[in-house]
């Protein structure tokens, strides 16, 4: 073997100053542990014999057998040339001696040794046992694939088959039982209220809580989201809406994976919707629209069991939001504000929508929905019948006038309702169907009474110029 | 013993570099199950009382100990339920011992009003000379007197007494006795020596720096970098490593951030962050080159409350991407190499040494393998989670290793059971104190300490000091 490593060591000792130990010299020339420590001992005695210029310091490293306090161990010590033979003589059995370190200063201290090493670890973390002396057949990383597929069965199977009890448990306390999902998600979907990647985030979400049937809707998403990064006006309002119903998702986790396939299409769900808006998407929204409806009724229905006083509020109440303005995006975070008015909506709504009620994400992709119809309903004007709440005055027997507040139907058209420019876009798209319709007309018309009952937002300063 | 393996082969290192460097294998454990499904914990309510844990354990042990009296007194000794003794009657009863101690921290006392209490500082032991026993089973509780040590004992224990009732409703002791080991499979050990390494109470975190290179010089042995050749294929026997909690140390814990005001906190992380990257690099060191089980400790990013499920793989980036790195839980049990491993890190003798009188660590161990129970203060004062079905921390198969990690210093001891079960009880020392592992050797049941130790300005007065011997 040459003798260059004689004078790399040299180098690094004498000019750089550095504390060289075997394991850093090992990692920085490459060699076996043990060949660095000859290679150390080597220049240790080559130097020594020549006894010119600078006295090198030494610390050795001492094992074998010890007796402390009546048992007897097996001691590793690292020590200094002048504490050596001391702990030599103690051992009963040396098992081994070698040089630690080869500096140019005395050492008070090991810390600055532990530091060395450390640096030197810290770079090479990957090849750290491969200049050892042991290998180990078992060791082998995984590869990246390996490890995305582990991490999927974990997640896969947990939530699986604790969907059911999970699910159950959903109205007890509102939290998802299983210990990753909620901590994942929530801080995704607080955050994900602020970001414009709405969008993304909830692909994430999803892709989390559901199995591999999702892969297909990730395929899906990624090619709707191509259009979605247009964004305008109307996307980033959708993207909002979009972050809302990752929001609610942690409590719909367990609920969404019961359905595989309507929440996956509900992930495209959540994509499509910013398609809209985006007229040059349009095509792709047909198509997937089939879906919607028939996810979103899927979806809601299952979620009948999560119904909740607060749910509805929060449903309304963002429903109520989404309607109103997509300048208000920002308004709050997903806190059900009891709303007097909101209570109007939710009893009578026709029984198709009476499923949909309880929970915010059936209400946020019905919505969604809704936007997705309105486009494909665009223009084209429906006569429906929805009840609303009226105050009926009548006689009672002892000829009080007694007023109630009675649901009637009542027959009415698109066009009727004009009140907000910035609700025409959405106005004009009616869905199809008449009970989606419904909300959307009551929001809006909810939304034009609240305008006066809600405390004006600071939104109201952005107003459409 | 392990030092004398490392010492059967030459010194090689002190010469001029020679040949290439030997390159040892490791040995493969023939076999490792991990068989703790039972500490594994689905979805966690936690609407139960706790009261239900007592009542399945005793329901689980009364005919363990049925048994046991049995034997001990002969078969004919009537064997009663509280509500059925008679006065002055000659009778066994099997229940849980209730300890009252006064000066057990009450909550319910510190919160209520009309006391006017300060909170109790913690202190070492809450024993106290006026402490009692009562012993109780599914209907009743009885004051226990006579021939039983009280401090011997905790709240928890199942035993079952001999004796009578007194006729102050005293139940006076004659004898007592526990359930005792169960019942062991035999030990199909390896033929050569293997060894698994224990160490626990690695403490990092700490920012105290001192017990860094010990670590360092601990994960270079056990990954064959350190030593001469003879040490490391001495290392290669080494078949598994296994780190029974508090990986992190306490001050990682500590919530000074909730107390200060917020503009002075806002950028800062807790102090667990760093010390999980400093542990996943060190394990990525240890994975690489031998199968580490990974324990959670009191002091580790996981539940409090026992059984401590197993940290989370999200923490460690880079060493889980070895499949020879396991995250287990707290208590931990497994069949390594044909030996059943079975411990926990700690927090089960630590809470018993607060409530009995006793002050060895091994022997606490002891008390709870002949309890056949492993924490028989929870869920009086140590957390656990409320089962109900079924009390999981019951023996019901003796190990032939019984360890608990986080102990102030190494001790070892070999119990040999009725039935002539063997069993090695294992305090595995707090390594960020003592700098000290150990390690076992499977094929005889041997346990042998190993300390790391460097040196700093202080030592060089100490070695003075053991010359002048």
């Amino acid at each position: 073997m040459d003798d260059l490593y004689l004078e790399n060591i040299d180098e690094f000792v004498n000019d750089q100053n550095k504390i060289v130990t075997y394991k850093w010299l090992s990692l920085t020339l490459g060699v076996h542990v043990n060949q660095a420590k000859q290679m150390l001992y080597h220049y240790l005695e080559q130097k020594r014999k020549e006894s010119s210029g600078t006295r090198l310091h030494a610390t050795y490293l001492v094992s074998g057998k010890f007796t402390q306090n009546g048992n007897t161990c097996h001691k590793v010590a690292v020590v200094r040339e002048d504490q050596l033979e001391g702990l030599k003589s103690k051992m009963i059995v040396t098992a081994s001696i070698h040089v630690y370190s080869i500096q140019k200063v005395v050492l008070k201290d090991s810390g600055p040794l532990f530091n060395t090493d450390y640096d030197a670890i810290k770079e090479n973390l990957n090849i750290c046992s491969k200049y050892s002396a042991i290998r180990c057949a078992s060791a082998v990383p995984r590869s990246s694939a390996e490890i995305s597929r582990l991490q999927e069965i974990a997640q896969g199977t947990p939530p699986a088959s604790e969907g059911q009890q999970a699910a159950s448990k959903l109205s007890m306390n509102g939290h998802s039982p299983s210990a990753l999902k909620p901590a994942t998600q929530q801080p995704k979907g607080i955050m994900g209220m602020f970001a414009s990647k709405a969008a993304s985030k909830h692909h994430e979400t999803s892709k989390e809580v559901k199995t591999e049937a999702k892969e297909d809707s990730v395929a899906a998403e990624a090619s709707n989201s191509k259009p979605t990064s247009k964004g305008s006006a109307m996307s980033n309002f959708f993207g909002k809406t979009a972050t809302r119903k990752t929001k609610p998702s942690p409590q719909t986790a367990e609920v969404v994976i019961k359905e595989e396939e309507a929440s996956s299409a509900a992930s495209p769900a959540s994509k499509e919707e910013d398609e809209p808006s985006s007229s040059s998407a349009a095509k792709q929204v047909p198509a997937i629209k089939e879906e919607k409806p028939k996810t979103s009724e899927a979806a809601p229905k299952k979620r009948k069991d999560s119904k909740t006083k607060a749910k509805r509020l929060e449903r309304s109440d963002s429903e109520d939001d989404k309607s109103e303005s997509q300048q208000k995006k920002r308004r709050r975070i997903k806190k059900p504000q009891p709303d007097s008015s909101d209570d109007e909506i939710i009893p009578d709504s026709p029984p198709a929508r009476d499923v949909k009620t309880p929970s915010p994400p059936p209400e946020a992709e019905v919505k969604k929905e809704r936007a997705t119809h309105t486009e494909d309903a665009g223009g084209i004007k429906r006569r429906k019948r929805r009840k609303v709440l009226k105050s009926k005055t009548s006689l009672d027997d002892e000829g009080c006038i007694v007023t109630e507040k009675v649901y009637e139907s009542e027959s009415y058209s698109d066009s009727e309702d004009d009140f907000v420019k910035s609700n025409k876009q959405q106005l004009s798209k009616q869905p199809a169907t008449g009970g989606k319709k419904v909300e959307d007309k009551k929001s809006q018309k909810k939304s034009a009474a609240n305008k006066g009952t809600k405390q004006a937002s600071i939104m109201g300063f952005f107003q459409k110029k | 013993m392990f030092s004398d393996l490392t010492a059967q082969k030459g010194a090689t290192l002190l010469a001029p570099p020679a040949l290439e460097g030997p390159v040892f294998d490791r040995v493969c454990p023939s076999s490792y199950t991990n068989c703790s499904e039972r500490f594994k914990l689905g979805e966690r309510s936690f609407s139960r009382q706790y009261a239900h844990i007592y009542a399945t354990r005793l329901l689980q042990m009364r005919p363990v100990l049925t048994k046991r009296a049995q034997q001990m007194w002969g078969a004919d000794i009537p064997v009663k339920k509280l509500c059925e003794i008679q006065m002055g009657e000659q009778c066994c009863i099997v229940g849980t011992i209730f300890k009252h101690m006064d000066l057990q921290p009450s909550i319910l006392r510190e919160i209520s009003e009309e006391h006017n209490l300060l909170p109790q500082p913690p202190r070492a032991k809450y024993i106290s000379q006026s402490d009692e026993l009562i012993l109780e089973d599914e209907l009743q509780r009885i004051k226990l007197e006579g021939a039983i040590e009280v401090q011997n004992f905790v709240t928890g224990s199942v035993i079952a007494v001999y004796g009578a009732e007194k006729n102050d409703g005293k139940f006076m002791v004659e004898e007592y006795c526990r359930a005792e080991l169960p019942p062991q499979s035999p030990r199909r050990g390896p033929h050569a020596d293997r060894f698994v390494l224990l160490a626990s109470g690695l403490g990092l975190g700490s920012g105290n720096a001192d017990c860094l290179l010990g670590l360092q010089l601990l994960v270079d042995m056990v990954t064959g970098q350190l030593g001469d050749e003879g040490e490391q294929s001495g290392v290669a026997r080494i078949s598994r490593v296994l780190l029974a909690g508090n990986l992190l140390s306490q001050s990682t814990q500590d919530k000074d951030s909730i107390n200060k005001a917020k503009y002075l906190t806002k950028k800062t992380q807790a102090g667990s962050v760093e010390a999980i990257r400093m542990l996943d690099e060190i394990l990525v060191q240890l994975a690489a080159s031998v199968p580490v089980d990974l324990m959670p400790g009191e002091f580790d990013p996981t539940n409090y409350t026992l059984p401590q499920q197993p940290l989370h793989q999200c923490m460690f980036p880079l060493s889980s991407a070895y499949p020879t790195l396991q995250l287990v839980s707290n208590p931990f049990q497994a069949d390594i190499d044909g030996l059943r491993f079975l411990g926990t890190s700690g927090q089960n003798v630590s809470d018993i040494y607060k409530y009995s009188g006793q002050e060895d660590y091994i022997e606490i161990l002891e008390s709870t393998l002949r309890l056949s129970h492993l924490t028989p203060t929870a869920p009086d004062t140590l957390g656990c989670y409320p089962f109900y079905q079924r009390d999981p921390f019951i023996l019901e198969e003796c190990p032939h290793v019984y360890f608990c990690g986080n102990a102030p210093a190494f001790q070892s001891k070999r119990v040999i059971g009725a039935d002539g079960q063997d069993v090695l009880l294992v305090a595995i020392p707090e390594f960020s104190s003592t700098q000290t592992a150990c390690l076992v050797n499977l094929r005889n049941l041997e346990c042998q300490p190993i300390s790391f130790s460097a040196f700093s300005a202080e030592a060089e007065e100490e070695s003075e000091m053991d010359i002048s011997h």
